[in-house]
């Protein structure tokens, strides 16, 4: 169970999530009061009455939510979350934990907004997947902070490169400066403990993306992401001219 | 009694079609052993086994498949999680944490071996009842259920939000309740469904259709597991397994009758809209420990906590299928996610279903339950091993697998964005000590509380009177109301006053 200490924290941080709760909230009643709720008059036509209006169930459910965390605040200041608000020990901070989080938040992130949609899934799967392991399984900082930045140089070349969609297949560029970010973080893990774990990476980051995406496009036949990747183009090319055919024919 | 023998005529001819088709059995078999295997590993949960298999399968091949993939993946992982909890003493899935009370003391004694082997028959057994259950139960409530009209489903729906918000809080109650108005809230987004007035788009028009349920179930489950399970973990020394193993018939059949209470218990509180496994274990647990006579061992490697809890755990899926097919309000985490599985595939659980589906559900649930036995005793041995993995190995491939399993479900790049947007709300909410499982109901149920509510008041003229005078909806709302009350601190404090003075 909880001890005393930890209670502190959590009600400090209740105080926090309130606040921005309340503020939430009452943000989204605000934009509630776009939606008509006494028959407003759309295009010529009449709308509904108010307890047909779209805005109804909204109403409640923001008007809940601003009501509860009110009461949130009450308990959070009452069990002294107020006072130590502003301080670090009631917050909880601690710099690892903050390193940590900040490092996973800008792979995954940086994963999903640049590389995933731009580069090739097997190079920024594979990168993905070198950097989380090689980052966060010895879990020192140094390293959380070069994988961090291994996925970070590649997708921001990419989101600013290439931001419209109608450049995320082509040209190649950012794929080729992905593999070789990929590369360069292989070699570092490579050098240092060569561990069972550390021996391993580059097998799963290689087999895991690759086998996935093939049994979704050719297995699953459904669409994946960044049809025309460099890597992926080639086995799908490759798959329908001269592997299909063997048992189609 | 003809009523009895229709519905086991029926399953029969479900259960044979399916056990005829030589498909079914390379679906099955892979389910549970992914299952377990997601099980098994501490940080992956039955809830994320469903959810990202819904990617993969949920609409891609026939319905039966997914159906088999789905429910055969849930069945093995609320088994696989005993694994950890009885030779590392972590547990592999929420469901099983009741199980490391008396789990890992046996396998101290060295009798780990005959505790999976009792898990693994009593989790069987558990799954059978739940599954009979389902068979007997679904059709008398759905004979009930076709008298359910707006008024009843509105309500329903608001008391499954309720009570998922109240009995999976940790820390305040009200915390539960703001995680399942947050899930109403992003219900709320996008064409309202009897207007189709575009509500909080902000002119994204990604966003008129509303959030996608299976990106909203990864964001909310992997997301947060994901970042919470990427720190360096010491595996942790795991008992040496002594003994094979194998289920011992005597023993079980000596506590046959804390087997099949739990079981009842297990079934019971999987109904219960939005609550989990893991509640069924505890709750399973909590009553062996004061009912038995073996109750001051419950903690110490007693065989009957162990059983208590194993086949609660396990029980509970049949259980929570029922609210599920019946109501279309999802019993628990995972069965959300097989509500996700039906949603993509345009089927609405409800009164509506097709009997068919039902039929099918059930004979999927014996035939996976008989692979997870068979899978238990026999291979067993490869599961362990699977428990050496670190967490830093697996979570980066589980990233991997949601993103391209969410990417592959409809919206592509922009349901990347919503899963990674609810996946970081999830993980501070889970830092707050906010339950995600109201969050998931609430966005499952919130346009069905949204359509009903509205259509009950168009219907009666906006007489709010329709929600007392019909005699279901006086109940649920008798209900609600009470759920509301029992949990404001003046009521608490004189109710307490009164038991204080009874006793």
């Amino acid at each position: 169970m909880d001890n005393f200490d930890d209670i502190a924290v959590l009600r400090t941080r209740d105080f926090w999530a309130a606040l921005v709760l309340i503020i939430v909230s009452g943000f989204f009643l605000w934009r509630t009061s776009y939606i008509p709720l006494f028959g407003g008059n759309r295009a010529g036509v009449s709308g509904a009455s108010w307890y047909n209006s779209a805005a109804i169930v909204p109403l409640g459910v923001f008007g809940a939510m601003f009501v509860l965390a009110i009461i949130l605040l009450v308990i959070a200041v009452r069990a002294g979350g107020a006072k130590t608000a502003l301080t670090s020990v009631g917050i909880g901070w601690n710099k690892f934990e903050a390193i940590r989080f900040t490092t996973i938040g800008i792979t995954i992130g940086f994963y999903i907004a640049g590389l995933v949609p731009r580069v090739d899934f097997i190079l920024s799967s594979g990168l993905l997947i070198t950097a989380l392991i090689y980052g966060f399984h010895k879990g020192e900082p140094r390293r959380m902070i070069i994988a961090a930045i291994a996925v970070f140089i590649p997708a921001t070349y990419a989101l600013i490169m290439h931001l419209p969609q109608s450049q995320w297949s082509k040209p190649h560029d950012d794929d080729w400066l992905t593999l070789a970010v990929w590369i360069v973080l292989s070699v570092i893990a490579w050098r240092g403990p060569r561990d069972r774990v550390a021996r391993a990476v580059p097998v799963i980051a290689i087999t895991a993306p690759l086998v996935l995406v093939c049994a979704m496009a050719f297995g699953f036949r459904q669409n994946v992401p960044n049809r025309g990747g460099l890597i992926f183009s080639q086995i799908e090319y490759q798959y329908y001219v001269n592997i299909r055919p063997i048992w189609r024919n | 009694m003809d009523f009895f023998f229709a519905q086991l005529s029926g399953f029969g001819g479900a259960f044979y079609d399916l056990a005829s088709d030589p498909v079914t059995y390379i679906y099955l078999i892979s389910s549970v052993f992914l299952g377990i295997v997601f099980g098994a590993l501490p940080g992956l949960t039955a809830t994320l086994a469903v959810t990202i298999l819904t990617g993969f399968f949920g609409n891609k091949i026939p319905l039966d498949y997914a159906l088999i993939a789905l429910l055969g993946a849930y069945v093995g992982a609320i088994y696989g999680g005993s694994y950890p909890t009885i030779l590392l003493n972590i547990p592999g899935t929420a469901a099983s944490a009741a199980t490391a009370m008396d789990g890992y003391p046996l396998a101290k004694q060295g009798r780990g071996g005959e505790a999976l082997g009792l898990t693994t028959t009593a989790s069987f057994i558990g799954t059978l009842i739940g599954t009979f259950a389902l068979l007997v139960f679904v059709w008398l409530l759905l004979m009930v259920s076709k008298n359910i009209a707006s008024p009843e489903k509105a309500l329903l729906a608001l008391f499954g939000i309720l009570l998922s918000g109240t009995l999976m809080s940790e820390d305040l109650v009200i915390k539960g309740w703001i995680a399942g108005l947050i899930g109403l809230a992003m219900a709320m987004v996008g064409l309202d469904p009897l207007l189709s007035e575009p509500r909080y788009t902000f002119g994204w028009s990604y966003l008129l259709s509303g959030f996608q349920v299976v990106p909203v179930l990864m964001g909310a489950f992997a997301i947060p597991q994901i970042i919470e399970g990427l720190r360096t973990m010491d595996v942790g020394k795991m008992v040496q397994l002594e003994g094979r193993i194998l289920p011992n018939l005597k023993t079980i059949r000596k506590h046959m009758p804390t087997i099949a209470r739990s079981g009842v218990i297990g079934t019971g509180v999987g109904a219960l809209p939005g609550v989990g496994e893991d509640v069924a274990g505890w709750v399973s647990y909590g009553v062996g420990k004061s009912v038995s006579p073996d109750g001051k061992n419950f903690g110490k490697g007693s065989i009957e906590g162990l059983l208590c809890s194993e086949t609660a755990n396990n029980a509970c899926i049949g259980g929570a299928l029922i609210p599920l097919l019946v109501l279309g309000i999802p019993g628990s985490p995972p069965a959300a996610a097989l509500m996700g599985a039906f949603t993509i595939n345009n089927i609405i659980p409800g009164p509506t279903i097709h009997p068919e589906i039902i039929l099918r559900v059930v004979a999927i649930m014996v035939m996976a339950s008989f692979t997870m036995f068979i899978m238990g005793l026999f291979t067993a041995r490869i599961f362990i091993k699977i428990l050496r993995i670190p967490q830093t190995v697996f979570l980066p491939i589980v990233m991997v697998l949601t993103t391209i399993g969410s990417f592959s479900v409809g919206g592509g790049i922009n349901d990347l964005y919503l899963m990674l947007g609810v996946g970081f709300v999830a993980f501070f909410m889970n830092m707050l000590r906010y339950p995600i499982a109201p969050l998931v109901i609430g966005v499952i149920l919130g346009g069905l509380f949204d359509e009903t509510f509205r259509r009950s008041l168009l219907i009666a003229d906006g007489d709010l009177s329709v929600f007392i005078s019909r005699p279901g909806a006086a109940i649920l709302l008798t209900l609600n109301i009470l759920l509301i009350m029992s949990q404001l601190p003046v009521i608490r404090c004189v109710f307490a006053r009164l038991l204080r003075k009874v006793a």
